[in-house]
């Protein structure tokens, strides 16, 4: 027999960040390995050009796909560096600049990656016109 | 902070958890390795709007046969880590009841398997392009 007893929690940046690795990891497997399956498997680097990036980015569905694609995976893998660092850095201060370091990596790497991809549907919109 | 990385990975090796801690030592190092990818490939598809004529280099180090055989080690990572990271999800969100050591073992198990199944058809297109672009095999060239 096992008894169950449930206790609330306060929410704090720690368990949501928790549920959030958890929850993004759903969100992540169709959309990672539907990006994997095409561009990996099937097309590979081979058949993958400088036309070929440009075509699919002219797609608005593509776009939204790759941004989705983008925040989702480059936040959840960011905080999965952030929570090593966690693990394995026992001073306070390492420990908190190394979690800006992340941070400060993470907005920029992320608004370079976006911007390159609504850049190119206002590049298309420019053509279009 | 180079004797607690000493700690942490003397610690992994003699720590006897079992297959339980291989799966949480795979998931953490298969993690980094994707996040290490993807780092690197965000910024060089970037490429193909701030600079299209760099895009071009940074295609043909894609071709080359050493990043092609990470390629399919990338494909191996993404395979675990999304298999490994629903099972915990699954632990942790849904399953409420039936949490034995045995069963927690048991679905690590079929991760592993599961894991190795879907890879190997994926591994197998990949080593044929592979073989066919870069050493002419199957008429290829």
């Amino acid at each position: 027999m096992s008894i169950h007893r449930t206790v609330k929690i306060k929410q704090n940046y720690e368990s949501v960040a928790w549920k959030w690795m958890r929850y993004s990891a759903i969100i992540l497997i169709p959309l990672v390995w539907v990006h994997i399956l095409i561009q990996d498997i099937l097309v590979g680097p081979h058949h993958i050009t400088l036309d070929y990036v440009e075509k699919r980015w002219s797609m608005i569905g593509w776009q939204v796909y790759d941004i989705l694609l983008l925040s989702f995976a480059f936040a959840h893998g960011m905080n999965g560096l952030r929570q090593i660092i966690v693990d394995h850095i026992h001073s306070r201060r390492a420990r908190i600049i190394c979690g800006w370091l992340i941070f400060l990596a993470w907005v920029v790497i992320t608004l370079i990656g976006g911007f390159a991809i609504i850049g190119a549907a206002h590049k298309n919109l420019v053509a279009f016109n | 902070m180079l004797g607690s990385l000493r700690t942490s990975f003397t610690g992994y090796l003699t720590f006897r958890g079992g297959v339980g801690q291989v799966s949480f030592l795979l998931h953490r190092v298969t993690g980094l390795g994707i996040l290490f990818f993807l780092t690197i490939h965000i910024v060089d598809t970037a490429l193909v709007y701030f600079a299209p004529h760099l895009y071009e280099h940074a295609l043909e180090l894609y071709r080359s046969t050493p990043f092609m055989v990470g390629e399919i080690g990338l494909v191996f990572c993404v395979f675990f880590h999304g298999l490994n990271g629903l099972r915990i999800a699954n632990h942790d969100l849904f399953t409420t009841a039936g949490r034995e050591t045995a069963k927690f073992r048991q679905s690590i198990w079929a991760t592993f398997v599961i894991t190795i199944i879907l890879w190997i058809p994926a591994a197998s297109i990949m080593v044929y392009k592979l073989l066919h672009y870069n050493f002419g095999f199957f008429a290829g060239k």
